[in-house]
C-alpha cells in the first residue's frame, strides 16, 4: 500500500489495531457458525474455530507489520524510551548533553570559521572557473598597471579579466580621516564576475579609460549605513581623499567583494588613480600592487590555459621594462613568465595568515570532544552496569543482542542530537567571538558566516559519529549477559564486573594522556606569546601618539610640503603635554618600509651572486630618537638643518655598525647605494643609535640607516607620520594636534593610533592562538578531571565491602587513602607517560607558531606533566578520603 | 508433516489467493479460505490466521484492494479485490508454477 497509507496506519495506530481485530473477529465468528452448523457445541465450535486460525496474536502482529514502516515504528519506540530514562536520570542527562554540547559545539564553531575563511566559495556566478595570474610556478601575484594593460590585451587563453587592488578611501575632507575599504578596479570586474546591480548600475568597460572623471559603485552594507536604503544611494557624491566620485550605482547584496576575511565598500575604475595620486601614474612600471583574475576560454583546462600565458609572457614582460632599472635587475625582470592557478576561493590576506592556525585549532578542539566522549563513555559504562537486571529480562523474553544494541545506541544518538542542537547555538555565538578576537584595529575581519550545507553536515556527522565511539562499546558490554546468572544474583555487580572497569580504567589513561599533550601545547603557545610581549623592540613603546598626516590636499606646493611637514612639526612641539615630538617616514611595525642594497666604501656595484644583506633606511627629523626613547651610542642625532641642501649625512644603528664596521669607527665612514647602473653620491656617517625593531617584532633586523628628511628619495613626500611622547595618556594630545594641523591648512587629514597598539596589532595571531589554546586547554583539563574523580569514586563505590573488611582488620585511615591514592597514581603516571610521548611527536606541528622556545622545551613540558599530575592528584584525593571514611559496618551489613 | 506443507503452501499462497479472486470475484477472508480449502478437496489445510499478513501485504504491493463491506449476514467484513497489476501478476505466478510443477516431474519421470 502507498506510503501515505502506511504513516496513515501509525498514526492512528488505535484504529488500525481495532480495524484488525474486527476482521479477524469476522473470520472467527464464520468458521465458529460454519462448525456449529455440523453439530458442535457452542463452546467446542468457539475453541476449534480458534485452534484452526492459528495464533491470533502473532498472526495480528505480522499483518500489523505488513501496514506500516516496521522500521520507522521500532525507531520511534526507541526513541521515546530513551527520552524515558533520560528523563528518569536527569543528573547524567545534563551532564552528558553540556559536555557535548561543549564539545560540539567548539568543533562547530571552528569548522565554521575554516568553512568561511578556507572553503566557501566567493558569491559570484561560476566561481570554480576563476583562475588567478601568477608570475610562474611559486611567482608573486602582484603586477603592474602597463603589465595588467598587456595581459588584457594579449591572452589568448582568458576569455575575460580584471585587475584588482585593495585599498583604504578617506571620506572626510580634512581634519581626522574616515577611513573606509574600497577596491581599484578594471572595467570588466563585475561583468567578469557576474555580479549584478541591485540599484543603479555597476561599473563597466566604458568607465575605464585614461583620463576619466572618475565614478564609484558601492557595496549594499555600504549604501545602508550611509543612505538608508540602496535606491538614495544612486546619484550621491562621495568624497575620496577630497574629490568627488558620483554613486553610480550598488552592488548586490550578497557580493561582498573577492577579499575573504574583509569587505570592499567603493569600487572605483583604475583610470580614476590618476586623479587621486598623478598623472602618469598608471605608466609607473615598478609599482607592483594589482591581482589579476579571469576565466579561461571554455575548451580550456587550468594548465592549458597555464602553459597559453606562458606563450605570450616573454612579448608581455619586453614591451613592459623599466628603463630606469640597472641592467642585471632587467636581465631578471625578462625571465619571468606567466600562468594560471585556480582562484574559487578567491583571495585572503587573512587566509594566508590564520589558515594554518585554524587546522591546528581544529585537531585541539578535535582532542577536547575525544575527552569528552571518554567521560560520557564511561558514564554509560556504569550505566550499563546497573541496568543489567533490566537487560537480562529482556533478553530472557526474547529480545535480540543487536536489537538490543540499537536501543541503547539510540539513547546515545539522541544524546549526541540534544548536544549537537545546543552546541550549534553556543558555536553561533561563539563563533562571532572569534572573528572579534582576530579583528584589530587596522584589519577589521568580516566573514560571510552563514551556516551553510557544509557546516550543518559536518555536526551532524560530528553528532553521529560522537554518539557511535561513546555508545558503540558500552552498549555491547552492557548486552553481553548471561540472563540466569543475572537474575540470580539480584544484580549487585557481580556480573562484567572487573572487564567493564578495566576499560573505564584505559579511559582515564586514554583521557590524561591527551589533556596533557593539549596543556603542553598551550603551554608552548601561552610561553611563546609572552615572549613575544617580553621582546625588546629597542624603543620605549609605552605613551607614544603616533599621528599619521597626508599632505596630499594641504594646498601647499609639493615643493612646499616638506617646509609644511616641517612647520607641522615645529606646531606639535608647541602642544603642553607633549614631552617630546619627532617625525618620521615610517613608524616600526606598521608593515610598510623601505630597504636598499648599500655600499661600504665601494664606488662600484658588487659582482653578481654575492650575498648581500639588505638594510633597512628610513627618514626621520630632528628629536625622532629621543621621542622613540632611543639611545645614541656615538657621535650626532639628525639635525634640524640637515636638509635637501646639506651634505649627505646619515644615522646607522649598532647592527649596521656590527656588520660593516668591525675595526673601525663608522663616523666620518662614507657609503652608497645603488642607482640603476651606477651609484649614489657618498653619504657620511656622523651618528650610530641603538637598534631598534623595524618590520616585526619576531624579525631580527639586518640593520637600519637614519636619514634626513629631504635627502636619499630625491623628492619629498606627501605622507609623513609624527611621533608624540605624552606626560599622560597619549590619546590627551589628540585635539591639539587637530588644532594645530588645522591651523596651518584644513586640508591635512590625520590618522591617529598609539605605539603600544601598533604593536600590539602586529601579536594579533600569536595572541588568538594563545587564548584559544589556553582556553581549550583549561577545557581539556577539566573534563579529564571529572572523568577521573568519576572512575575513581566508581572504584571506591565498588569496593566498598573490601575497604570495610579492610578498615574492620586494622586499617588505617591513612592506609586506606594510600591504597586508593596509589591506584589512581598508576593511572595517572601511565597516562602521564603516554602524554609526554604524545606532546613529543606532535608539537612539531606548532613549531612554526612558537616564539623563543622549541617545540620540544624540556622545561615546559615538565611543568606541564608536573601541574597535570597534582591536578589529578587532587582530583583523586576527594574520593579517597571518603573511602577512609567508610563505617566498616555499613559496608559488611549491605552484603 | 503438517509444518512440511505448510511451508509449501505459504509459497503459493499469493497465487491461490489471486486466483481465487480472479476467478470468484470481491471476497473476504474467511470465503478465500473455505474456497482454497473446498477448491482442493480439503488437500490443502492452511492455518487459517496466516492468510492474513499474507493479504495485507499483498494489498501493499498493489496486487489487491481492501474495502469494509457487509455480509448477507450483515456483519462487517473486509472485502478484497483483484488489481490490474494484481492480474499482470497472477499470470506471472502461473506460469513461474507451470514450469516449476513441470521440471519437477520432469525429475522424478527421469530417475
Amino acid at each position: 500500500m502507498a506510503w501515505y497509507h502506511r504513516l496513515l496506519n501509525m498514526a492512528r495506530a488505535d484504529r488500525h489495531s481495532r480495524d484488525l481485530d474486527r476482521e479477524m473477529a469476522f473470520h472467527l465468528d464464520e468458521r465458529a457458525d460454519a462448525l456449529r452448523a455440523t453439530g458442535m457445541n457452542e463452546d467446542d465450535a468457539t475453541r476449534e474455530a480458534r485452534r484452526r486460525f492459528g495464533n491470533r496474536t502473532a498472526q495480528k502482529e505480522r499483518t500489523h507489520d505488513a501496514d506500516v514502516f516496521a522500521w520507522m515504528e521500532s525507531l520511534v519506540a526507541d526513541v521515546r524510551y530513551a527520552l524515558r530514562t533520560l528523563i528518569a536520570s536527569p543528573g547524567f542527562a545534563l551532564v552528558a548533553i553540556l559536555s557535548l554540547a561543549l564539545g560540539i559545539g567548539a568543533n562547530t564553531a571552528i569548522f565554521s570559521l575554516t568553512d568561511a575563511l578556507v572553503l566557501k566559495s566567493l558569491p559570484v556566478s561560476h566561481p570554480e572557473q576563476l583562475v588567478q595570474v601568477t608570475m610562474g610556478a611559486r611567482g608573486g601575484s602582484g603586477f603592474t598597471n602597463p603589465l595588467w594593460e598587456q595581459i588584457r590585451d594579449n591572452a589568448p587563453a582568458l576569455s575575460s579579466a580584471f585587475a584588482y587592488s585593495d585599498t583604504r578611501f578617506n571620506l572626510s575632507r580634512g581634519g581626522e580621516v574616515q577611513m573606509t575599504r574600497g577596491a581599484w578596479v578594471s572595467g570588466d570586474f563585475f561583468s567578469t564576475l557576474g555580479v549584478r546591480a541591485e540599484a543603479g548600475r555597476v561599473l563597466q568597460r566604458g568607465d575605464d579609460f585614461r583620463g576619466c572623471p572618475g565614478v564609484a559603485a558601492v557595496s549594499d552594507a555600504f549604501a545602508r549605513r550611509q543612505y538608508g536604503d540602496p535606491t538614495n544611494a544612486v546619484g550621491k557624491v562621495l568624497s575620496l581623499n577630497d574629490h568627488p566620485f558620483p554613486v553610480v550605482g550598488v552592488a548586490d547584496a550578497g557580493f561582498f567583494g573577492i577579499e575573504v576575511g574583509q569587505t570592499a565598500d567603493i569600487y572605483v575604475p583604475l583610470c580614476a588613480q590618476e586623479l587621486l595620486f598623478r598623472p602618469g601614474i598608471l605608466d609607473a612600471r615598478s609599482r607592483w600592487f594589482l591581482n589579476i583574475i579571469g576565466r579561461p576560454k571554455p575548451s580550456l583546462s587550468t594548465q592549458q590555459a597555464s602553459a597559453a600565458m606562458a606563450t605570450v609572457a616573454a612579448g608581455i614582460f619586453k614591451a613592459t621594462l623599466p628603463t630606469d632599472w640597472s641592467t642585471d635587475n632587467q636581465q631578471e625582470y625578462l625571465k619571468n613568465t606567466l600562468s594560471v592557478v585556480p582562484a574559487a576561493t578567491g583571495l585572503s590576506e587573512l587566509r594566508a595568515q590564520y589558515g594554518r592556525a585554524l587546522y591546528i585549532l581544529m585537531v585541539v578542539v578535535g582532542v577536547v570532544l575525544l575527552i569528552a566522549c571518554a567521560n560520557i563513555a564511561n558514564l554509560l559504562l556504569a550505566r550499563g552496569a546497573a541496568r543489567q537486571r533490566e537487560i537480562s529480562i529482556r533478553m530472557a523474553i526474547g529480545a535480540g543482542r543487536g536489537r538490543l544494541v540499537r536501543q541503547l545506541l539510540t539513547e546515545s544518538v539522541l544524546l549526541s542530537l540534544l548536544g549537537a542542537a545546543l552546541g550549534v547555538v553556543f558555536a553561533h555565538w561563539a563563533t562571532r567571538l572569534l572573528v572579534g578576537l582576530l579583528t584589530t584595529r587596522r584589519q577589521a575581519v568580516w566573514l560571510d558566516l552563514s551556516v551553510d550545507g557544509r557546516v550543518l553536515a559536518f555536526t551532524a556527522a560530528v553528532a553521529v559519529g560522537t554518539a557511535v565511539l561513546f555508545g558503540l562499546i558500552p552498549a555491547w558490554r552492557a548486552t553481553r549477559v548471561d540472563p540466569q546468572a543475572a537474575m540470580k544474583s539480584g544484580g549487585r555487580g557481580v556480573v562484567g564486573g572487573d572487564g567493564h572497569h578495566r576499560l573505564g580504567k584505559s579511559l582515564v589513561v586514554l583521557q590524561v594522556a591527551l589533556s596533557l599533550a593539549l596543556v603542553t601545547a598551550a603551554a608552548l603557545l601561552l610561553g611563546s606569546f609572552r615572549k613575544l610581549t617580553q621582546v625588546n623592540p629597542g624603543f620605549d613603546r609605552s605613551g607614544v601618539l603616533l599621528v599619521a598626516a597626508d599632505f596630499t590636499h594641504a594646498r601647499t606646493g609639493t615643493e612646499q610640503q616638506l617646509i609644511a611637514e616641517r612647520q607641522l612639526l615645529d606646531g606639535l612641539q608647541a602642544i603642553p603635554g607633549a614631552r617630546a615630538v619627532g617625525s618620521s617616514l615610517f613608524t616600526p611595525i606598521s608593515g610598510s618600509g623601505w630597504n636598499d642594497f648599500v655600499l661600504v666604501n665601494a664606488a662600484k656595484r658588487p659582482e653578481k651572486g654575492k650575498r648581500q644583506t639588505i638594510p633597512w633606511f628610513n627618514q626621520v627629523s630632528a628629536g625622532y630618537f629621543h621621542t622613540m626613547g632611543m639611545t645614541l651610542v656615538a657621535g650626532r642625532d639628525i639635525a634640524p638643518t640637515d636638509g635637501p641642501t646639506t651634505p649627505l649625512v646619515a644615522v646607522v644603528d649598532e647592527a649596521i655598525v656590527h656588520q660593516y664596521f668591525t675595526s673601525v669607527s663608522p663616523l666620518g665612514q662614507t657609503f652608497r647605494t645603488p642607482v640603476g647602473d651606477t651609484t649614489s653620491a657618498p653619504v657620511t656617517i656622523v651618528g650610530v643609535v641603538e637598534t631598534a625593531k623595524y618590520r616585526s617584532l619576531t624579525e631580527d633586523s639586518p640593520g637600519t640607516i637614519y636619514l634626513p628628511f629631504g635627502q636619499g628619495d630625491g623628492g619629498g613626500t606627501a605622507n609623513v607620520a609624527y611621533e608624540l611622547r605624552a606626560n599622560g595618556s597619549p590619546t590627551t594630545l589628540i585635539p591639539a594636534v587637530k588644532a594645530a594641523a588645522a591651523q596651518l591648512s584644513p586640508g591635512i587629514t590625520l590618522d591617529f593610533t598609539t605605539l603600544s597598539d601598533q604593536l600590539s596589532a602586529s601579536l594579533a595571531r600569536p595572541r588568538v592562538l594563545a587564548t584559544l589554546s589556553g582556553f581549550f586547554g583549561a577545557l581539556a583539563l577539566l573534563l579529564a578531571m571529572i572523568g577521573l574523580y568519576g572512575t575513581i569514586s566508581y572504584d571506591v563505590t565498588r569496593r566498598r565491602n573490601e575497604i570495610g573488611v579492610r578498615i574492620a582488620l586494622g586499617a588505617v585511615g591513612a592506609r586506606v587513602v594510600r591504597m586508593v591514592i596509589g591506584d589512581a597514581g598508576r593511572l595517572i603516571l601511565l597516562g602521564i607517560a603516554l602524554g609526554l610521548a604524545l606532546a613529543f611527536a606532535t608539537t612539531r606541528f606548532v613549531s612554526s607558531f612558537l616564539f623563543g622556545l622549541t617545540a620540544t622545551d624540556p622545561t615546559t613540558m615538565v611543568l606541564a606533566a608536573l601541574a597535570l599530575g597534582l591536578v589529578a592528584i587532587g582530583a583523586a584525593l576527594v574520593p579517597a578520603w571518603r573511602a577512609a571514611r567508610v563505617d566498616p559496618m555499613d559496608a559488611l551489613r549491605e552484603e | 508433516m503438517t509444518r512440511q506443507k505448510n511451508d509449501i503452501l505459504q509459497g503459493t499462497l499469493a497465487l491461490l489467493v489471486l486466483r481465487t479472486l480472479s476467478v470468484r470475484g470481491a471476497l473476504h477472508g474467511y470465503a478465500i479460505t473455505q474456497h482454497i480449502q473446498q477448491g482442493s478437496a480439503d488437500l490443502l489445510r492452511v492455518e487459517e490466521g496466516s492468510l492474513y499478513p499474507a493479504l495485507h501485504r499483498m494489498e501493499q504491493d498493489g496486487w489487491v484492494r481492501g474495502k469494509w463491506g457487509t455480509t448477507e449476514k450483515n456483519r462487517q467484513a473486509r472485502f478484497y479485490s483483484l488489481t490490474a497489476v494484481g492480474k499482470r501478476q497472477l499470470a506471472h505466478e502461473e506460469d513461474s508454477w507451470a514450469r516449476l510443477t513441470d521440471g519437477v516431474a520432469r525429475v522424478l519421470r527421469f530417475a
